[in-house]
């Protein structure tokens, strides 16, 4: 435990930049080539941290078709000190941050859990449990996520198994982080422990894959997402070799953007690659917006009917009696003008 | 109180589910507090926003708690509190914890449950932050399951409390009419906070609704001609018959001299025609 902060300074999506050999595709395109090629597309991205990114971000996702988006519980970089910190992030997660994300269109869900890295801290893991079940039953909360494992620490293992117990209790789908050292291990040790738990793998999607692991996870029949996240997970180009290999039953794509350098405009580039390269329509639906909504619907709180043909945000709506459209602001503005009127 | 409390809820309960519902309701551990605690998170998953409707003329609902509705409230709600009204039978140091836990991990809609259940709650006082924090949190839901048909500050609110949620509500055109007991706990202070508002209002060219006036009735003084005069002057009618209630309410002379120049009203409230209950529908 004590020489926890000098192994865990690489933050959870983010790590050994140097040592990667991967270009990043993100520079090399930009919007105004790609954009018109996936017009009328709709977006779903399962796996995006809104809580570190800005209000700019949320206005070029509505622009690039991105209707819904799922925030799993993550670690946010700061150790936390006290389970309030906890309590106020979680009510973000269903408050404020859902809030937000309504007045771009967007419709916003997420999943709740202790995350791997905080299951370490074991007096406090002990008491995020005794809350968790005040918050896994929301209105809006699609599974139990992200969790899994980071370090694959005795601790981690534990409450990976006591919250695969409560999702199976909860009846909610499970969104499992793998770790990024030993990845194909951590990887296989979270799916075999699912099952242990007697959990139906289509109730659980395993995220951040990559061409060492897919074919397993898909072959158990699990669901395998994968994330576009420059430098440290999958690059957008592999991400097509990997469609044209695999297909698009059960696979998904995310951006996984948080606060580390990340790409919340993920899946629209993504897509927008797989056009070029010939993928078809409905291939790409599947992985960008499809089967994201089949694995979590089976929460029962997910409805398509929210989001499927947009919902304009009303700018005068307020949270708590607060707005984030401050004195009439209009949700899209011209970000290319000079002038910020 | 609490059983009795319990049962009330629970007969309106029925009359508003299904049976797929009601089997839900009953199949929780009404003794076992974490389920109870997890069960009133989940309500929405197992029940629908039916709106209860309450017999009309049914008076007070509860006997023992004076001013306590559920009416217009919606059946996930009504769920809520029937499910806290079983802490009441636990000892002080345990209820308070469950209660503060479910405020601090509670969304808009578990805040307006948990609100709403505060009269129906032992050791009141101990709520008193809460509720005033609710009055002052600007959370337009919230801040109406506490001011608005709720007997909680009526009973337990000190009187800056009071005055600041009565204030409120004017400031952002709820009604008043809905704050229970607001013509009983009208007072100097609160008068004058009214009078500084009204000419805040008046100087920005703003309206204020007729019935504020009824707040102010016990402390007119001739230094409030002016007010009245110039509220005899509005086009609208209930502005004009506050003036002259206010005047009735008076005997002293200059603001009888100007109450006489209005013979109309003079006449028609002395013949009982007109009182303040006639701009108040009480909740
Ligand atoms: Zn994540």
């Amino acid at each position: 435990m004590c020489d926890q902060n000098s192994s865990t300074n690489n933050p959870s999506h983010f790590e050994n930049q140097n040592t990667s050999k991967e270009i990043p595709t993100h520079v090399d395109l930009r919007w105004d080539e790609y954009k018109e090629s996936i017009k009328g597309f709709k977006f779903f991205d399962p796996h995006i941290h809104m809580v570190s990114r800005t209000t700019d971000d949320y206005q070029n996702m509505a622009q690039a078709g991105i209707v819904a988006v799922i925030e799993p519980a993550f670690w946010v970089g700061q150790p936390r000190t006290g389970l309030s910190s906890f309590k106020d992030y979680y009510s973000s997660l269903v408050g404020w941050e859902r809030f937000r994300s309504s007045q771009f269109g967007i419709k916003h869900y997420c999943t709740i859990g202790l995350n791997s890295r905080e299951a370490n801290n074991e007096r406090l893991a002990e008491e995020v449990m005794e809350i968790l079940p005040l918050y896994i039953y929301k209105e809006g909360v699609v599974g139990i996520g992200e969790i899994g494992f980071d370090d694959q620490t005795d601790l981690e293992e534990k409450y990976y198994r006591l919250q695969l117990e409560l999702a199976k209790e909860a009846k909610l789908p499970v969104q499992i982080h793998t770790p990024h050292r030993d990845k194909k291990r951590g990887t296989e040790r979270s799916m075999a422990i699912a099952l242990e738990h007697g959990l139906d793998p289509s109730w659980v999607v395993v995220d951040h894959n990559n061409e060492e692991t897919v074919k397993s996870v898909l072959d158990q029949g699990f669901y395998a997402a994968f994330t576009i996240y420059p430098f440290t997970k999958m690059g957008n180009k592999r991400m097509v070799s990997i469609v044209e290999e695999y297909g698009s039953e059960r696979i998904m794509i995310n951006s996984s953007a948080d606060w580390g350098i990340s790409d919340p405009l993920a899946i629209p580039k993504t897509a927008a690659l797989m056009v070029s390269r010939g993928i078809s329509h409905e291939v790409i639906r599947k992985v960008t917006y499809e089967n994201a909504i089949e694995a979590f619907a089976k929460s029962g709180q997910l409805d398509v009917s929210d989001f499927e043909n947009g919902f304009s945000a009303d700018p005068s709506d307020k949270f708590h009696g607060n707005s984030v459209l401050r004195g009439g602001q209009q949700p899209k503005w011209n970000q290319n003008s000079l002038f910020i009127d | 109180m609490s059983q009795s409390v319990s049962l009330s809820l629970f007969s309106i309960l029925k009359s508003h589910t299904t049976k797929e519902e009601m089997e839900w309701l009953d199949s929780i551990p009404k003794m076992h507090l974490e389920s109870v605690m997890t069960a009133f998170v989940k309500a929405p998953r197992h029940l629908s926003k039916t709106i209860i409707q309450t017999p009309i003329g049914i008076g007070d609902l509860i006997p023992e708690v004076p001013g306590f509705t559920v009416q217009d409230w919606n059946l996930v709600r009504l769920s809520r509190v029937w499910l806290l009204s079983f802490f009441a039978q636990l000892p002080k140091e345990q209820l308070v914890q469950k209660i503060e836990t479910l405020f601090d991990t509670a969304e808009l809609n578990e805040l307006v449950a948990l609100f709403s259940a505060l009269p129906i709650l032992p050791y009141p006082d101990v709520w008193l932050p809460r509720a005033t924090d609710a009055v002052r949190s600007n959370m337009g839901f919230v801040f109406d399951s506490i001011a608005l048909c709720n007997p909680y500050p009526f009973f337990h609110f000190p009187e800056l409390a009071w005055n600041q949620l009565v204030l409120k509500t004017i400031f952002n055109s709820k009604p008043i009419a809905l704050i229970y007991g607001i013509s009983q706990r009208k007072n100097k202070n609160l008068s004058e906070s009214i009078f500084d508002f009204i000419r805040e209002r008046w100087a920005a060219g703003r309206d204020i609704p007729s019935n504020v006036w009824l707040l102010v009735s016990p402390y007119i003084s001739e230094t409030h001609l002016p007010f009245l005069k110039r509220l005899f002057l509005s086009q609208k009618e209930e502005d004009v018959m506050a003036a002259s209630l206010l005047c009735s309410e008076s005997s002293l002379e200059p603001i009888q001299d100007l109450f006489n120049e209005h013979p109309k009203y003079k006449d028609e409230i002395q013949k009982g025609k007109w009182n303040w209950s006639n701009f108040m529908t009480v909740c």
